[in-house]
């Protein structure tokens, strides 16, 4: 019945596998991008691991009490770096915190060790708090690590001592501000799916954005239409703007949609989140409008970069499947900040991959986003500035590549390539 | 004398494949003039060049007093280019693509219509024109980018194989369009061809290319006589041999 079908498979993997391009974007680049993404995720988790070795915890001992002491002493026996501050004010206590680089606060009220050894002598079983402040600062996904630290250590101290004698109430601040009762991992978890859906829409929306732009070009030279549109009475430049324009359109219909899409998302979160006792809004962790409209001009902005690389690399192919294979290339720059800051804030990682996902222009729409929310807007505005400078230079570059002959006879010339590689290795032995 | 086109000791290199080697020829105003010979002998080149699509490593190109590499942009406002394996956008129907080629010349409404209207006769598509170039058959795209080509009343076309890869009857159809029209508007053609007794039927002058350079040139009576041969394909043959 399929009589014959080995001849066609066999005729189909030599036609695709003998193509350069695809063998590259489809199975080098997966071969090694994965790889790259396992290390660069091992390494963002060991710098966390490094930052929580390396915290820093405020107390503040209103009791001054035996227990009071000893509880401390316990947490410094675990590595934690523990600075007792004398202050007569909460608000004192967390205008400190930057001074030590503390991101937790832990309050020992007073009376804790006569009501400790209360419960150690079975006369109650009302635990002694410990109040935990702990900062929220939009970090990523493993933000609430610390304060689930002081949980473990006080649920251990309590197995040392006896049932439960030393309780934990939990509590936020953000920007500055106390919020009691509610528990940084509420936040965290709350902020925690908004930092997963943001890079993947913006991965999406990107890698979407490219594909048009490559196949728009590479349709003119598929359908044999570029060489007709290179010789009419119009600049090389308006051909390039047109390609850009067009594109852009479609482009920005997809970032406003994802700019509403992502509003009603963070307002369904503020609609639900009241009954909870956790307001976002009121946190002050939604965009403003000016925030918004920086978020757009970040994305737009990378979109242009993205869509004008997107033209440069399609003029090196001579078909749209090769112009997809091409913008494969691309894709790990777009997938590995996304990736990354899914997990991670850009400052807890090792300084040499900041510099590389900053050093991305594609990191930026994403950063911005982060910073927006955080209320660091001078932030967002840097980010711009750089993305638009990238943008600048590659639009330069199509605009070039545009203005000669190259658009037409410029292509991938591998087996070129390796002969000449070849060569040079030749005379050199 | 004041020439159409100006081609003097035209050289192109790609990498190590010299595609022409010394080439010169001039066009006259309002003649159809043919660049005759096998594939791989620099015919599309050349036009590519005229056309200014691609540089050239050296020589000098002049259209109608203007030059290619100097003024390019004004180059393209006197000349229709028309490649061999041209295509249309698939999505748009032939009238749209006619619009949106057309906009590009005319200056206002009326005259868009017009060259519109006037590509609508060339081309013979009549109805057809409201279908999306997707649904054409090979020889219906190719009328209505030679309709495309000539619609304007170009000073100059660039026509490389007019009649590429279509049957008899396209063929016959494009010849006649083209030998009709630009006798009637004085539009000037450079067009290149592997058919011989096309390009006999067609052109005033034709100019025979090997290997990058002209073997041969004149009318093609002077030809056939001069080489004692019945039609260009022996000219061609006897030449070539003699080269």
């Amino acid at each position: 019945m399929l009589k014959g079908i080995g001849n066609l498979v066999l005729k189909e993997l030599k036609e695709l596998m003998r193509d350069p391009k695809i063998l590259l974007g489809m199975v080098l680049m997966p071969l090694l991008m994965f790889p790259l993404m396992g290390t660069i995720i091992g390494a963002s988790m060991e710098a966390t691991k490094e930052k929580l070795a390396e915290m820093h915890v405020l107390v503040w001992d209103k009791d001054c009490g035996s227990y009071a002491k000893n509880f401390t002493e316990y947490l410094r026996s675990y590595g934690i770096r523990v600075h007792e501050v004398d202050v007569s004010k909460l608000s004192e206590a967390v205008a400190l915190m930057p001074d030590y680089n503390a991101t937790l606060l832990i309050e020992i009220p007073n009376g804790f060790s006569e009501n400790v050894s209360r419960v150690i002598e079975g006369n109650t079983t009302v635990s002694a708090k410990v109040e935990v402040y702990g900062v929220f600062s939009g970090s990523g996904m493993f933000e609430e690590v610390g304060v689930s630290m002081v949980d473990a250590l006080v649920e251990s101290y309590n197995r040392q001592k006896a049932p439960n004698p030393v309780g934990v109430e939990k509590n936020t601040i953000v920007k500055g501000e106390i919020l009691e009762g509610i528990d940084p991992g509420t936040v965290s978890g709350l902020m925690m799916a908004q930092s997963i859906t943001m890079p993947l829409t913006i991965m999406m929306l990107l890698t979407f954005a490219m594909q048009i732009a490559a196949t728009s070009v590479a349709m003119e030279k598929e359908e044999k239409t570029l060489e007709t549109l290179l010789t009419l009475p119009i600049g090389r430049f308006t051909i390039l703007a047109g390609k850009l324009a067009g594109s852009t359109i479609v482009a920005a219909v997809g970032a406003l949609a994802y700019l509403v899409g992502f509003q009603y998302y963070m307002s369904s979160f503020t609609g639900m989140i009241p009954a909870e006792g956790v307001d976002l809004a009121a946190l002050g962790l939604v965009p403003s409008m000016l925030g918004y409209v920086l978020i757009g001009i970040s994305l737009f902005v990378s979109l242009l970069s993205a869509l004008a690389l997107a033209i440069i690399l399609s003029a090196f192919a001579e078909n749209v499947r090769s112009a997809q294979s091409l913008i494969g290339f691309v894709y790990p720059l777009i997938f590995l900040p996304s990736f990354l800051l899914m997990y991670m804030d850009i400052s807890m990682l090792p300084l040499s991959l900041q510099i590389l996902i900053l050093a991305i222009p594609y990191s930026h729409p994403i950063l911005a986003s982060k910073a927006v929310i955080m209320g660091n807007l001078s932030t967002a505005v840097l980010s711009i500035i750089y993305v638009s400078a990238f943008t600048v230079v590659i639009l330069y570059a199509a605009a070039k590549l545009f203005a000669t002959e190259k658009i037409l006879t410029v292509k991938l010339r591998m087996k070129k390539l390796k002969i000449k590689w070849k060569r040079k290795a030749s005379t050199e032995s | 004398m004041d020439y159409a086109v100006r081609v003097e000791e035209l050289r192109k290199v790609f990498g190590d494949v010299q595609a022409l080697n010394g080439l010169s020829f001039s066009v006259d105003k309002g003649e159809i003039f043919g660049l005759i010979g096998p594939n791989g002998a620099g015919k599309t080149t050349a036009l590519r060049i005229v056309s200014t699509l691609l540089l050239p490593t050296s020589g000098k190109v002049e259209v109608f007093g203007l030059d290619v590499v100097e003024q390019p942009e004004e180059v393209r406002k006197v000349l229709t280019y028309l490649p061999e394996e041209a295509g249309a956008y698939p999505n748009l129907s032939g009238r749209e693509y006619l619009e949106f080629m057309a906009k590009f010349k005319a200056r206002d409404k009326h005259e868009l219509k017009e060259f519109v209207e006037e590509a609508a006769v060339i081309s013979g598509l009549g109805e057809r024109l409201k279908d999306k170039v997707k649904t054409y058959s090979k020889g219906m795209k190719r009328r209505l980018l030679v309709a495309r080509a000539l619609m304007t009343k170009p000073r100059l076309a660039v026509l490389d194989e007019p009649t590429s890869g279509l049957d008899v009857l396209h063929s016959y159809h494009v010849r006649e369009i083209i030998k009709r029209y630009v006798k009637k508007h004085e539009v000037t053609v450079l067009l290149s061809s592997h058919n011989m007794l096309e390009v006999e039927y067609l052109c005033d002058r034709v100019a025979l290319l090997n290997k990058g350079r002209i073997i041969a040139e004149g009318a093609p009576e002077e030809l056939k006589e001069k080489f004692e041969s019945a039609n260009l394909e022996e000219v061609f043959a006897k030449v070539v041999k003699i080269a």
